[in-house]
């Protein structure tokens, strides 16, 4: 390959500023924007994870699904957050380059501010959803326990792997639209085959150290044990899912770092 | 790199897309035994240096690789071949609105377009007032972008643009929006900047504007660097580009545009001197006529006739409607000819002219054929080709002792 070089002059302080300005001022934009002409406006954050948490309390009782003890609406709907958010998280990121055309083709800023805003955005809805989960906390008289203090490590780790995979999402997707087409299929199955609908503790033996290679299960059942069962997660899981989101991140990012380069060719 | 040099191309070569997936194709098509094909070069060994304070000015037809180039020095684009070398801040004057969200206040628009272009926050809160100002928006400025006409947008990315302070600029035709009065405006902005010391890089296709503002010129096509002087060098050499393609263009067959009932067709039309010859090409102010043959299917009463004389940008450079001129033939049928005489000639700028045609009957008004192209000619004479008439002209001079 021939050589092609580009100079300009960088220094670090400046860029990352910029970078940070860009990606405070894209999250404004998205939270300020997105329920301005809607009436239900930030409830529809909630109505997703709870629309879904009724449907699979009808499910649960046609198919008689063990909750492993606890109410099972509040066993589904504290799964049912950070998936929500995960799911929502990459879908957005698939879409954030293609309709940040524009500002690509004009400023060369790094290209991972757009699908790191999206994240981001997806990130107050999962706060917002977290109210109900609070309030039902309160409701069904869930112990407090020192187990919640694993809290912030788990939304780094679900906000981590969104990320990850909605930079190879978003790398991918912008050349190639299937991969966008695809994501509220993929992101259906990928919710059937993670303990959210049901416990775990159903998944029969045999099938099992190859539905743990999911990196979304250990996450979920960390979320649930802590906020729920008010035990920490288990860190074999914990450990697997940790695995899966460096995996991820090892392929992703440099993907995305290369073809972000090109992005402006392809818009 | 010399001190005042900040820009420094070199063997610049662009072609779009991701080399990679190029590769793959290439040694795909080399498989199936096809010849390579990587599709055209945006850019071909372009070499340039701009130094501190100079304007440039970087003209071409549409294609030629303007825009390529400013993408590729702003960085948005990786070039493909060659070496980009640039000193200090650049900021690119392009897409000036990209980023801006319709349900937004142009307020908090400008806020956006400002960390877009990459103010921090304190500056952009001290700058606002300014930018207000500067956008003369009023009222509107408080109000949804939705609204605003697309003049209004402009003015608010102009406006934030104008705001941000960096040693090399590149314009890129933002001036096509807006009215005169906000044009000339920016322009003055711009030339302050430049006397400021900045480096400006300005692509437009208003030569007024470029002559304005440029004291340097490139000109572009096909991607390659044809002409790099005075600005006076660069628009003679861009002139002449435009003149000499219009002019293959007219040696091929002219697509004629049509739209008619079909009830009457052209038959032939020409331009022809004092003497009955067909001319392609004509003096300035050498009397010539227009001869438009046609066939008419069924007879029509009162034929009402347009000819009009259409220059390159499409501007119509004389428009006869034969009623308004007297000229009422009580009807058409058969074969008829019908002939437009300029007793003393058009003094039109040199350049190509079209012909354009209609036919309606004056008793319902019902056009039976229009058409466009039907007919070229080239007009020559001395001196450049910007204007629309050229008259019968003198210069005076008087000085004050």
């Amino acid at each position: 390959m021939s050589s092609a070089t580009y100079i300009r002059p960088t220094d670090f302080r400046t860029e990352a500023l910029r970078f940070l300005g860009l990606l405070r001022a894209l999250v404004a934009r998205e939270l300020k924007s997105r329920y301005r002409r809607s009436v239900l406006g930030p409830a529809w954050a909630i109505l997703q994870p709870l629309f879904y948490m009724l449907i699979f309390t009808f499910i649960r009782s046609v198919l008689n699904i063990s909750s492993e003890g606890v109410p099972y609406v509040i066993f589904t709907y504290s799964a049912l957050v950070p998936w929500t958010f995960f799911a929502n998280a990459v879908t957005r990121c698939g879409l954030s380059v293609n309709s940040n055309a524009g500002l690509l083709k004009k400023i060369a800023t790094q290209r991972e501010v757009f699908p790191v805003a999206s994240v981001l955005t997806t990130l107050v809805d999962m706060l917002i959803a977290s109210v109900i989960l609070v309030g039902m906390m309160i409701w069904f008289r869930v112990p407090v326990t020192g187990a919640l203090l694993w809290l912030p490590a788990l939304v780094v780790l679900v906000w981590g792997i969104a990320l990850g995979c909605g930079l190879g999402v978003a790398a991918v997707g912008t050349y190639k639209r299937d991969v966008v087409f695809a994501m509220p299929f993929l992101m259906q199955f990928w919710m059937l085959a993670t303990p959210i609908m049901y416990p775990l503790g159903r998944v029969p033996g045999h099938l099992r150290p190859f539905y743990c290679l999911n990196p979304m299960v250990g996450i979920i059942e960390g979320f649930r044990n802590v906020l729920v069962n008010g035990t920490p997660p288990d860190p074999g899981l914990l450990l697997l899912s940790l695995g899966g989101v460096v995996v991820i991140w090892l392929v992703a990012w440099p993907v995305f770092r290369y073809m972000s380069q090109y992005f402006a060719d392809a818009l | 790199m010399s001190d005042d040099v900040v820009i420094r191309v070199e063997g610049l070569s662009k072609r779009y897309g991701l080399p990679l997936a190029a590769a793959l194709r290439r040694g795909w098509r080399r498989l199936a035994g096809r010849p390579a094909d990587d599709g055209p070069w945006a850019l071909r060994d372009v070499n340039l240096e701009v130094r501190r304070g100079e304007t440039l000015g970087i003209i071409g037809r549409n294609g030629a690789g303007k825009s390529t180039l400013l993408k590729v020095l702003a960085g948005v684009t990786p070039p493909t071949r060659g070496r980009v070398e640039l000193r200090g801040r650049i900021f690119p004057m392009i897409e000036l609105n990209a980023g801006v969200h319709p349900e937004l206040t142009g307020r908090e628009n400008a806020r956006l377009l400002a960390a877009v272009m990459g103010l921090r926050r304190r500056e952009t809160e001290a700058k606002l007032p300014d930018i207000e100002e500067f956008c003369e928006l009023g009222e509107w400025f408080d109000k949804p972008v939705r609204m605003y006409s697309s003049g209004m947008l402009a003015r608010l990315g102009f406006g934030v643009a104008i705001n941000v302070d960096s040693e090399i600029i590149l314009v890129d035709e933002v001036f096509a929006v807006g009215d005169l009065q906000f044009q000339n405006k920016c322009l003055a902005r711009l030339k302050e900047s430049w006397e400021a010391g900045k480096t400006i890089l300005f692509v437009s296709h208003s030569l007024d504007a470029l002559q304005y503002l440029t004291r340097r010129g490139i000109v572009l096509e096909h991607g390659c660097l044809l002409e790099d002087g005075s600005p006076m060098d660069m628009l003679n050499r861009y002139e002449h580009l435009v003149f000499r393609n219009v002019r293959r263009d007219s040696s091929r067959k002219r697509a004629r545009r049509e739209i008619s009932t079909g009830e009457v067709t052209v038959k032939q039309a020409r331009v022809f001197d004092r003497n009955g010859e067909t001319r392609s090409e004509l003096d300035r102010c050498e009397p010539f006529g227009i001869e438009v043959e046609i066939e008419v299917a069924r007879a029509l009463a009162r034929p009402l006739i347009t000819l009009a004389i259409v220059n390159t940008a499409g501007v119509n450079c004389t428009w006869s409607l034969s009623e308004e001129d007297g000229f009422m033939p009580p009807s058409f049928s058969g074969a008829e000819t019908v002939r437009l005489w300029f007793e003393e000639g058009v003094p039109l700028a040199n350049g190509f002219y079209e012909v354009n045609f209609a036919l309606r009957s004056a008793a319902n008004y019902e056009t039976l054929t229009r058409s466009s192209g039907l007919v070229g000619f080239q007009m020559v004479g001395p001196g450049r080709a910007r204007g629309v008439v050229v008259p019968r002209h003198r210069w005076e001079h008087e000085g004050r002792a």
